[in-house]
């Protein structure tokens, strides 16, 4: 349950909806019990004393009542959705601060599951949890007291009554359901997960007539979710049923107590009648708080996740000049894979053009993520300018270093917006620019909707070729002083590989050009030439 | 439904039994020890009655759900992959996962309680009449009003509904395109203006699912008003006739006081039940645009195609995606004999895909004809089309699995040994071997931990494995490096030995690949070039 503390210290920003939700709430139940109990106390005193109570009072609280749960429903709401944006909001700038070399062995369906299902399980936190749980203990000194008149056995056997309904049980049932709730979480985040594999691989499971496996798949993580989804309300029927039997056993005891003060037993009963009735959702919430525990530490786990490489404290000054150096690199992926670099040293001066050549698995993509503080060497500098790579914030880093990757994503938006993704406050004329350089203007001047064309899911409205040009003109639209391209030209034809590499030069003046490549055409400008291989880098040409 | 209206029925004698106990005690000030032992079986009755009615609505929920989840599901695998064309898979998900979901309400709520809420207060209302018609009559009038004012409520609020559904699956999608490209948005300095995006789309989330909420709230506000006013008009009744003295007995006016509670129950359960309808109809809506059901197998016999020897040929195949795009094929046509190779070369854009796309299936030619054997290609089931081809495609899906996992997609059937030996054919096990836990490494979504060339050699060796007598490659090698482009189309040329292949490249190593070439602009092919270099 401490997950749930920590969920509810972030929505800290909306305390006041909160707190306003809580207060409408409690006078709307403080309102409905007050009636039930004011209109049997009405019948009792004009039975015993013939006299009629507060006929005015019935209809305070009646009106009170209604308006009350009316606001106490559009606040108590209001409230949890705007703590619940703010949560996703939170989330999603977690997740960036973790996850800028990509998702890694994390599913995007898995993500999408904490920020969608599991941020949504957490609506009942606050609805279902906090706001009867406080209704509840306002209402049991009140209980108490009022029923005080009937006889002090009676008022204290009720309260105790009240405790077990509408706190040992539902504490009970929450400890009951926690493990029931995390297979819920679980279960219903592995349901999209297979979902979500079936369509975004839909290609290859029409290809290789995988319809009837990817339907059994699902269908077996859905019977996981109903699975748990059974045994939550197995016990969720239990513990309401339980809760029942408390409010009519202090219903007993209201009528056993009558004999002695008849009069005032008979609103006692309406009171007792009102009370438990409020709390009776109370031993559901508590199986609900089992799942919405779970669905809490998911999303604090994928939030939190630390980043790659942690910022310095006390970040160094930015250093304005751009030669990019490696000294002495020693780098390994994990513990137990081979090294990549062993003893890399290299020096790229500001605004010139290099290329890193070697086969696969060389390390040319391992070079780009370090210069990218994606990860840190474990011996050796990385320098930027000057400066350690280690002093400087990440973000400041990648202000000044831009970055085409091999899987660089299209997002499903329009062309303008992809590009202005680089640079937000590129005009018409420099977006046209990127696109001539990437040689793609022509085919985006032959759209009907021109730079509005959008461009679908991962791009997939464009070919994989014309895709790669659109991400390269994005790359090349960025302001960044160096730029590395990590395989432009792949699935690019030879002709406009050739154009492209040819106009590099004119594209990005004044820049660094770090290009990586299996191999030259023969074309490029280049001041240097590196080739990768075993660890270190050859000085191929000057 | 007669779980609860037998719940019904037992809260409205344990509503007699409290009266008449009060009663005798105001009378006698003793307590009524029949009307007690009445009240506590009851109890122990209803409390059986509450659980077992939870339990009956979780179960008819999960049934029904299964059943919709499996009709949906199939309909959209068997549509394929023109169903993404106009849908993001996020959006897909969000219907095969959240709607379906939201359906529970309806079954597990709704039918229960529609059925209920006419019967359960009707019961209330013989109990009230016999005890005092006045009090029928208070309550019948105040019971009324509430399906008046949901209906009203409703109207508005369905319509509401269904644009905060679609807002959902929108903002759905939206999240799963931005966490797919986290990386993307961090690198280019982003991700604090794509938080704020995303915190006014979340808003604006917000605001649809308040609308929706304020008037399904009225409703429920009707039904507070509603309870309050009959509890309140009977207690004054009540009060006021004691003082006068024209109600000797209190039992009378304390039943029916109690029983407001009891009619309105159902009518309580009934409004939040018609929540649940109301997003049930706005999640059922969006599913009416879902492709058919797939039909039944063609009544022909499907042409059964030799497993060896396959002959393609276009006749005047016109496709548009896009019209606005103009023409992706326009008047094409060729052949591939059986056991031959043709190579589809052409800038990118130039309707290679496309000829591929429509022997996989994933689309229909606008006009002309595709034949295998002579036989039209839309007259196969989709099975034994895709029982005939192998596909590599420009970028292989891998799923977050081993490697051996994922080349066995290809064919689950496969023994560890015929994995093994097209993980070897497509060199897979090449850098495989140097990672620590072989062709059982673990592989993130997208390919997470190997390089381009190598989820190409993973695709690869999935067509390896699958055998098939016609092989359509779409860019092979468009990510690999000159030597390992080597390797791979060495193995690729032992692979098509005695197989149809149809290879779609632009590069110049690929078109060392011996067969016939067809040069294709803007879809149509502009030269064939038949060129012998075995």
């Amino acid at each position: 349950m401490k997950e749930l503390g920590r969920i509810l210290a972030l929505w800290r920003g909306r305390a006041v909806w909160l707190a306003a939700g809580l207060m409408i709430s409690l006078i709307a139940l403080g309102a409905g019990v007050g009636l039930m109990d004011v209109a049997g106390r009405t019948i009792g005193l004009a039975v015993a004393f013939g006299v009629l109570a507060a006929p005015l009072a019935l209809r305070a609280l009646g009106v009170t009542r209604v308006v009350g749960r009316y606001l106490e429903r559009l606040v108590t709401h209001e409230a949890t959705f705007r703590a619940l944006a703010d949560l996703r909001v939170w989330f999603f700038r977690g997740l960036a601060g973790s996850a800028a070399g990509g998702l890694g062995f994390r599913q995007a369906g898995d993500v999408l599951a904490r920020l969608v299902g599991d941020v949504e399980a957490l609506d009942g936190l606050y609805l279902r949890i906090l706001v009867p749980l406080a209704g509840a203990v306002l209402l049991l000194p009140g209980l108490i007291l009022l029923l005080w008149g009937v006889g002090a056995d009676a008022a204290l056997s009720v309260g105790l009554l009240f405790v077990l309904a509408a706190f040992v049980l539902p504490a009970l049932s929450a400890r009951g359901a926690a493990a029931a709730g995390g297979r819920l979480a679980t279960a219903s985040a592995g349901l999209r997960i297979a979902a979500l594999d079936a369509f975004t691989g839909l290609r290859e499971v029409r290809a290789f007539s995988a319809e009837g496996r990817m339907l059994a798949a699902v269908q077996a993580r859905e019977a996981n979710l109903l699975a748990a989804q059974h045994d939550l309300a197995r016990r969720t029927a239990l513990a309401a049923a339980l809760a029942l039997l408390c409010a009519q056993a202090a219903i007993l005891v209201a009528l056993l107590a009558a004999g002695a003060h008849p009069a005032i037993a008979v609103g006692a009963v309406f009171l007792v009648f009102a009370g438990f009735e409020a709390a009776n959702a109370l031993p559901r919430a508590g199986a609900l708080a089992g799942h919405a525990a779970a669905a809490a530490r998911r999303v604090l786990d994928a939030a939190e996740a630390p980043p790659p490489v942690i910022d310095p404290a006390a970040p160094a000054q930015v250093p304005e000049d751009t030669t990019l150096r490696f000294d002495g690199v020693h780098f390994r992926w994990r513990p137990d894979h081979p090294a990549v670099f062993d003893g890399l040293s290299l020096e790229i001066p500001p605004a010139s053009r290099v290329a890193l050549l070697g086969p696969s698995g060389a390390g040319k993509s391992t070079l780009a993520a370090l210069a990218l503080k994606l990860a840190a060497p474990q011996q050796g500098r990385v320098l930027l300018g000057g400066t350690d790579l280690a002093r400087l914030p990440a973000s400041a880093v990648r202000q000044r270093i831009g970055w085409l990757g091999q899987t660089t994503h299209l997002f499903d938006d329009t062309i303008r917006h992809n590009l202005l993704l680089a640079r937000p406050d590129a005009d018409d004329p420099a977006l046209w620019a990127a696109l001539e350089a990437a040689q793609i203007a022509s085919v985006v001047r032959d759209l009907p909707d021109g730079l509005d064309t959008w461009v679908g899911e991962g791009g997939t409205r464009f070919s994989g070729g014309q895709g790669r040009r659109l991400a390269l003109a994005r790359a090349l639209l960025s302001p960044a002083p160096i730029l590395i391209l990590d395989e432009p030209c792949a699935g690019l034809d030879a002709e406009t590989e050739r154009a492209f590499l040819s106009t590099l030069n004119e594209a990005a003046e004044g820049r660094t050009i770090i290009m990586i490549a299996h191999r030259l055409v023969g074309v490029e400008r280049l001041d240097r030439i590196w080739r990768l291989s075993a660890g270190h880098a050859v000085a191929a040409a000057s | 439904m007669l779980l609860g209206l037998a719940g019904t029925a037992v809260a409205v004698g344990q509503a007699f039994c409290i009266a008449a106990a009060l009663a005798t005690a105001l009378a006698t000030h003793r307590a009524d020890l029949a009307a007690l032992v009445g009240f506590g079986l009851l109890a122990l009755l209803r409390a059986g009655l509450v659980w077992a009615s939870e339990r009956t609505a979780v179960a008819a929920g999960a049934a029904s759900r299964r059943r919709l989840r499996s009709d949906v599901l199939g309909r959209l695998l068997h549509a394929g992959p023109t169903a993404l064309r106009q849908r993001h898979s996020g959006d897909l998900t969000a219907i095969v996962v959240d709607r379906i979901e939201a359906l529970d309400g309806l079954y597990a709520r709704w039918i229960p309680a529609s059925t209920l809420a006419m019967a359960g207060p009707l019961l209330v209302l013989a109990a009230a009449l016999w005890a005092d018609p006045v009090a029928a009559l208070v309550l019948g009038l105040c019971g009324f009003m509430v399906p008046v004012a949901m209906a009203v409520a409703g109207i508005g609020a369905a319509a509401a509904s269904r644009r905060q559904f679609l807002a959902l699956a929108r903002l759905q999608a939206r999240f799963l395109d931005r966490v797919r490209g986290i990386a993307t948005i961090v690198l280019y300095g982003r991700a604090e203006d794509e938080t704020a995006a995303l915190a006014v789309a979340a808003n604006e989330l917000r605001q649809r699912t308040m609308r929706v909420l304020r008037v399904a709230f009225l409703s429920s506000a009707a039904l507070d008003l509603a309870a309050a006013l009959a509890l309140v008009l009977l207690a004054i009744r009540y009060g006021l006739a004691i003082l006068a003295h024209r109600l000797a007995d209190p039992q009378t006016a304390l039943s029916a006081l109690l029983l407001v509670p009891e009619f309105f129950a159902p009518l309580r359960a009934f409004a939040l039940a018609y929540q649940d309808r109301l997003h049930a109809t706005g999640a059922a809506d969006a599913m009416l645009d879902l492709p058919p059901m797939p039909e039944p197998a063609p009544p022909r016999e499907v042409r059964t195609v030799a497993a060896r020897g396959v002959t393609v040929a276009f006749e005047d195949v016109r496709l548009t995606w896009d019209p606005a795009r103009g023409p992706a094929l326009d008047g094409l046509s060729f052949r591939v004999p059986a056991d031959e190779t043709l190579i589809l070369a052409g800038p990118s854009g130039a309707g290679k895909s496309s000829v591929i796309e429509i022997l996989l299936g994933f689309v229909r030619p606008d006009s002309g004809r595709v034949t295998i054997n002579g036989a039209d290609i839309s007259e196969l089931v989709p099975a034994a089309l895709s029982r005939l081809t192998a596909w590599i495609g420009q970028r292989p899906v891998l799923f977050a699995s081993t490697i051996r996992d994922n080349i066995r997609f290809a064919r689950p059937e496969a023994t560890d040994a015929e994995v093994e030996e097209a993980a070897h054919a497509a060199q897979v096990t090449e850098f495989a071997g140097l990672l620590p836990a072989g062709l059982d490494t673990m592989v993130g979504e997208g390919g997470f931990g190997l390089s381009g060339g190598q989820a190409q050699r993973v695709a690869i060796a999935r067509a390896f494995l699958r055998n098939a007598p016609l092989l359509l490659l779409d860019e092979p090698t468009a990510h690999l490096d000159p030597a390992t482009e080597a390797d791979v189309l060495d193995s690729l040329r032992r692979l098509a030995i005695g197989r149809t292949v149809i290879l779609a490249s632009h590069s110049a190593a690929a078109h060392d690949f011996s067969g016939r070439r067809l040069d294709l602009r803007q879809g149509r092919a502009v030269a064939a070039a038949a060129r012998a270099t075995a």
